[in-house]
């Protein structure tokens, strides 16, 4: 209604300025008849209220549309009444929405082909891959561990790359199913071994046996990968220790990584989830791409798992998973019922 | 001898693991042509198939129907693929188990047998087992049991694996880091636990009559040394 009014304060100025003159012409001609006059007055106000009422009515859902904030793109395809107005705006709208789709589905397109190249890229990669980790793998030199440590680098890039460009279709790629705490653990550091022995940090496992979350255990596995790798990359000291564990917190179970390593700075902390971040700590370990921690985010948040992260310079860090939803084990289920 | 086949388009894979089966005693079949491998395998009636996903003009999960329509032998899937939804195709399309590329050399054989042994048995097991001999000391992967002239130990299985390592590789020297890995399976090893598992390794080869058998390498590892020889 306001913008109705404001939109059509030049015909309201124009109208009072013309009454004003039909009143000052009957003045000045001497014919000064109030009757007459405020009854001319009634029929232009009785007249232009109608043409108001008109104009509003006809095109109420234009104004109406106008004045509202945009809060869906399907909002672009209602109907704006019958008004000349309306149906002008209607396919303007109409328009402009079917252009705008096309482009976005253009760029929809073009998204999805570069992530199915990319997924096929990184396993066509895979194949000579698995053919150097054969190949290497009854050689024992102090060279061809060096170039084993290469191969391992890239394969944990390219898992890197291929769960990020999954991250689009997680909704399509997952599985929630009781997850058991400790065996995934378990597998996770297992796949690392040679980092850790590598680096020659040790990893402490005190997960209990009856842990049991409802997760995917694949994206687990990655986020767990994500979180030893950092913590065995910055751990300083060699033959510093790793440490895996699991507790109750309330109803939740919670999975904790600390390590003993270099810590984040405070004013880092808040940006670590941030893609491409990598801070202070980036800068001192060229290997940082600053995406491990916001994946990690990212596939938690998907799974409904909460992270946390504590972390002090030169004592360590220590990142947690909560978990909110619980598989009673058969044990407890048994406890329970007796 | 149990004969495998292999299915795998790429020719240095395909070569590899040809080459580590035949080591490990096994008989091998190639497939050449990716359109008959039906043919094959009826033709070679093979006791356990291992069988990529990504095949020229039929993918794996195809081939492995078309097999479970004539066998019930063992299939596993080798495959790059790693998704949840590849390896439960996979398993809805007949085959047993599911090994993701790149993989090692342990875990393939690991599943190879335990494949055979639950399709035809302990017996089946025993025929591939696995045996390294250094200059008349043997050692009896399965049986976990190192002899010398008629003399005979009883090892751990850790105690087996750092022996294996030690004669495989057998004159060279093994690096800690490769013990360390090879021991590492369900529970951790640092780097005071390999120290004692070399002693009692050690333990075990002078009970053989075997004495510094394991020669400490300073700054890289150990080595196997024939000492018993010259004195015979």
């Amino acid at each position: 209604m306001r913008l109705f009014l404001r939109d059509q304060w030049a015909f309201l100025t124009m109208f009072f300025i013309q009454l004003f003159l039909l009143i000052l012409i009957f003045a000045l001609d001497g014919y000064w008849n109030p009757s007459l006059i405020s009854y001319a007055v009634f029929l232009c106000f009785f007249f232009g209220g109608c043409f108001l009422a008109f104009r509003y009515l006809s095109n109420r859902l234009v104004y109406q549309r106008l004045s509202a904030p945009v809060r869906t793109l399907e909002e672009l395809t209602l109907a704006h009444g019958n008004s000349p107005l309306g149906r002008a705006m209607d396919q303007t709208f109409q328009d402009q929405y079917r252009l705008f789709k096309e482009q976005l589905h253009a760029y929809e397109t073009k998204q999805r082909d570069h992530t199915t190249f990319i997924q096929q890229w990184v396993h066509q990669m895979k194949t000579p891959i698995s053919v150097i980790h054969l190949l290497l793998q009854d050689e024992d030199d102090p060279r061809v561990e060096s170039v084993r440590e290469e191969v391992d680098r890239i394969k944990r890039g390219l898992e890197t790359v291929l769960y990020s460009a999954r991250l689009d279709r997680f909704e399509q790629d997952f599985l929630i199913e009781p997850v058991s705490l400790r065996r995934l653990a378990q597998n996770v550091v297992s796949e690392n071994k040679r980092l850790f022995i590598r680096n020659q940090i040790y990893p402490e496992l005190a997960v209990d046996e009856h842990w049991v979350v409802e997760s995917d255990e694949k994206w687990l596995s990655f986020v767990l990968n994500q979180l030893l790798t950092n913590a065995v990359r910055y751990s300083d000291k060699k033959g510093s220790k790793v440490t895996i564990r699991s507790f109750a917190r309330g109803k939740h179970v919670v999975l904790e990584v600390e390590d003993s390593g270099i810590g984040i700075p405070s004013e880092d902390i808040q940006r670590v989830y941030q893609p491409y971040f990598t801070g202070e700590n980036g800068r001192k370990y060229p290997e940082s791409t600053g995406m491990g921690l916001y994946l990690v985010k990212e596939i938690c948040g998907r799974l409904s798992h909460e992270v946390e992260l504590e972390s002090k310079v030169g004592v360590g860090t220590k990142v947690r998973i909560i978990f909110f939803a619980v598989v009673p084990t058969l044990q407890e289920r048994k406890l329970d019922e007796s | 001898m149990s004969t495998i086949m292999i299915v795998e388009d790429d020719p240095k894979i395909n070569q590899l693991l040809q080459g580590q089966l035949v080591k490990y005693g096994y008989e091998t079949v190639n497939v050449e042509n990716f359109e008959q491998v039906l043919d094959v395998f009826t033709r070679a009636n093979p006791d356990l198939v291992l069988l990529d996903v990504n095949l020229p003009k039929f993918d794996g999960f195809y081939w492995c129907r078309q097999i479970r329509l004539v066998s019930n032998c063992p299939i596993l899937f080798i495959s790059a693929r790693e998704s949840k939804m590849d390896q439960v195709m996979a398993l809805e399309n007949g085959a047993d188990d599911y090994i993701t590329k790149p993989f090692d050399y342990d875990v393939v054989l690991a599943k190879i047998r335990s494949q055979l042994r639950r399709a035809y048995g302990i017996y089946a097991a025993q025929e591939s087992e696995r045996t390294f001999e250094v200059a008349g000391l043997r050692l009896f992967l399965e049986r976990m049991e190192l002899t010398m002239h008629g003399e005979k130990v009883e090892l751990s299985k850790k105690e087996a694996l750092l022996l294996e390592a030690l004669l495989n590789q057998y004159p060279r020297v093994v690096s800690r880091e490769r013990l360390l890995e090879k021991l590492w399976d369900e529970q951790f090893v640092d780097e005071n636990t390999l120290n004692v598992y070399i002693t009692r390794v050690r333990g075990k080869l002078k009970e053989l009559g075997l004495d510094g058998a394991i020669e400490t390498v300073r700054g890289s590892g150990y080595r196997l040394k024939v000492t018993w020889e010259d004195g015979q």
